[in-house]
């Protein structure tokens, strides 16, 4: 399987080239175009396996509750993949790694694999802004998008991000949400609310804008819809 | 490629002559009638010669300065395009006519007109497409497009963002009531050349790619909103897609029919993808720019049932055949489907 980024960064797309036999598996809604000869399967959960209580459980983590399996029917076969907000898009290998990665910044992983969800899921309810954390963990290539540019901070110690910035993390950090100021009123008159603090060492991979507060700007623009 | 020069007149006197005796002058080394030179004398700083030799622009020069008129010697970039953003530049034809009662003066003119013949400017009679520049691909396309003079360039209505002063607009409807009712503007403005070369700079309203056709006696189908401009050769109209094709796709029921000769901008949201069908392909729906003609395309559902209700992309476009398709790497639909959630909520009562 290969990933090849096209147009970096702003209007990212990932080209992703298939051979017969291998099998990717994408966020709903991703692909853009294919070739042909691309059998698609929508499943709750991972293929051939995934029960009724994880596709509740993604349900309820908001993140939509299926998953597209892309494979090539004879030959070679390849797909366009594209996210719905403009920005950056980055692929990394895991290697029996473990990596959390926000929801709506997922796109693809490799058959080996596991996309788990709900992991901390109580602790992300109180993040106050409804982010939603995925795991990542097994072989394999995993491609993610963000909306504006990606960049690494190394964790060493502590660490502190705002929660709408963080595309993924290495699991083997340690993640609290605590306020960003000194007091709750200030944080709150701030505007910055909720704060994670990364605790350990690893790495932080961290979006350049925050898609809620694009949103939050575009609100009062829009027309009001119905509940 | 040798090193060449362009001749700008400042607009300034050398001398004690009077204005008036100095374009006299002008019209008649350059054979335009009075009221010409006049104009372009008041649009000094301009251009009077470009691309000639060394030697040549010497020669141009000495003319000119004798005849009272100051001028300057302005080496050419290498890059071509760098040129015509000068402030205007007189047509050819405007120097080649030739006088009889020509002094010696003439006569060294006629020397470097020769010389000039070997210009790659054609007439328009023969052109194969206009000169344009694209900048800020693929995020913030903009195109400006060099109309000769007499020419005219088709615009989706409202994307043009600026323009020489000499060009003029004219609002047409095309196709009537089809393109009424594809939610494209019925409008294409028209914008003529008048007197000299002038350009339009054209800035599409979504933030993504352009992309440049010359079409010879072609024909490319466009996603209705992707229509940017054209050359006067080229026929734009809506054409129906058919109740079932067009219903299901989401899109809208028409597809923008661009057919004939000369070239062709269209635009997306996203960057552009060109694709070489050769057996068969997919296409979200919400994705697709354009195609060439000759690909058969049909509308279907994506895998089983499941994936059709599920797998978030629903209906598809399957294209067979052999030809191109292009697409954008960013969909509106899925922008608008995101920003459906930061909508105000409606308060009841």
């Amino acid at each position: 399987m290969e990933i090849e980024l096209l147009y970096r960064p702003g209007n990212t797309a990932a080209k992703v080239t298939l051979e017969e036999g291998q099998t990717i598996t994408t966020e709903s809604g991703a692909m853009i175009a294919m070739s042909g000869n691309m059998d698609i399967t929508t499943t709750t959960h991972k293929k051939k396996s995934g029960g009724f209580l994880k596709a509740a459980k993604r349900m309820l983590a908001g993140e939509s509750l299926f998953l597209n399996h892309f494979e090539p029917k004879q030959g070679s076969g390849e797909l366009f993949l594209g996210s719905s907000l403009a920005g950056d898009m980055m692929t990394m290998d895991l290697d029996n790694e473990s990596l959390i990665v926000q929801n709506s910044s997922y796109m693809a992983s490799s058959e080996g694999i596991d996309v788990d969800m709900g992991w901390q899921g109580f602790k992300s309810l109180f993040s106050g802004e409804s982010v939603i954390w995925l795991n990542l963990k097994g072989q394999g290539k995993i491609l993610i998008s963000s909306f504006g540019a990606i960049y690494p901070v190394e964790v060493d110690g502590e660490y502190i991000v705002d929660s709408g910035h963080i595309v993924a993390f290495d699991e083997t950090l340690d993640f609290s949400i605590t306020k960003a100021g000194k007091s709750w009123w200030h944080s709150y008159l701030g505007g910055e609310g909720l704060v994670c603090k990364f605790k350990g060492k690893g790495t932080v991979w961290c979006q350049s804008h925050n898609p809620s507060s694009f949103g939050g700007a575009l609100s009062s623009s829009l027309r009001a819809r119905k509940a | 490629m040798n090193q060449t020069y362009n001749i700008t007149l400042t607009g300034e006197l050398i001398g004690e002559i009077e204005r008036s005796d100095a374009i006299a002058v002008f019209a008649k080394l350059f054979k335009l009638p009075l009221d010409k030179a006049h104009d372009f004398f008041h649009k000094a700083p301009l251009v009077v010669k470009k691309s000639v030799d060394g030697d040549t622009a010497n020669k141009i020069q000495q003319i000119l300065e004798k005849s009272g008129l100051h001028c300057e010697i302005n080496p050419v970039e290498v890059v071509e395009t760098e040129q015509s953003t000068q402030v205007g530049v007189m047509s050819e034809s405007a120097v080649d006519a030739q006088d009889e009662q020509s002094g010696q003066e003439r006569e060294e003119m006629l020397d470097s007109e020769s010389e000039m013949t070997t210009e790659p400017e054609q007439p328009s009679a023969s052109f194969k497409g206009l000169k344009f520049e694209m900048a800020g691909q693929p995020d913030y396309g903009f195109v400006t497009v060099h109309v000769p003079a007499g020419e005219m360039l088709k615009v989706e209505a409202s994307a043009m963002a600026t323009m020489d002063t000499n060009m003029q607009m004219k609002t047409k409807m095309r196709g009537g009531l089809g393109r009424m009712v594809t939610g494209e503007n019925i409008f294409v403005n028209e914008f003529t050349a008048a007197n000299m070369e002038g350009e339009v700079g054209i800035a599409p309203g979504a933030p993504g790619d352009l992309c440049h056709q010359y079409l010879d006696n072609e024909t490319i189908y466009l996603q209705n909103s992707a229509f940017v401009a054209c050359s006067s050769g080229i026929e734009v109209e809506s054409k129906w897609q058919g109740l079932v094709k067009g219903f299901f796709s989401g899109e809208s029921l028409f597809l923008i029919r661009a057919q004939g000769k000369g070239d062709l901008w269209f635009n997306s949201y996203g960057a552009i993808i060109e694709i070489d069908v050769n057996d068969d392909y997919v296409v979200d729906t919400g994705n697709i720019v354009g195609f060439t003609d000759g690909l058969e395309y049909q509308i279907t559902k994506v895998g089983g049932y499941k994936s059709f209700f599920f797998s978030g992309e629903g209906l598809v476009c399957r294209f067979s055949g052999k030809g191109k398709v292009w697409i954008q790497t960013r969909s509106s639909a899925a922008f608008v489907g995101w920003a459906h959630w930061f909508r105000p909520v409606k308060s009841k009562g």
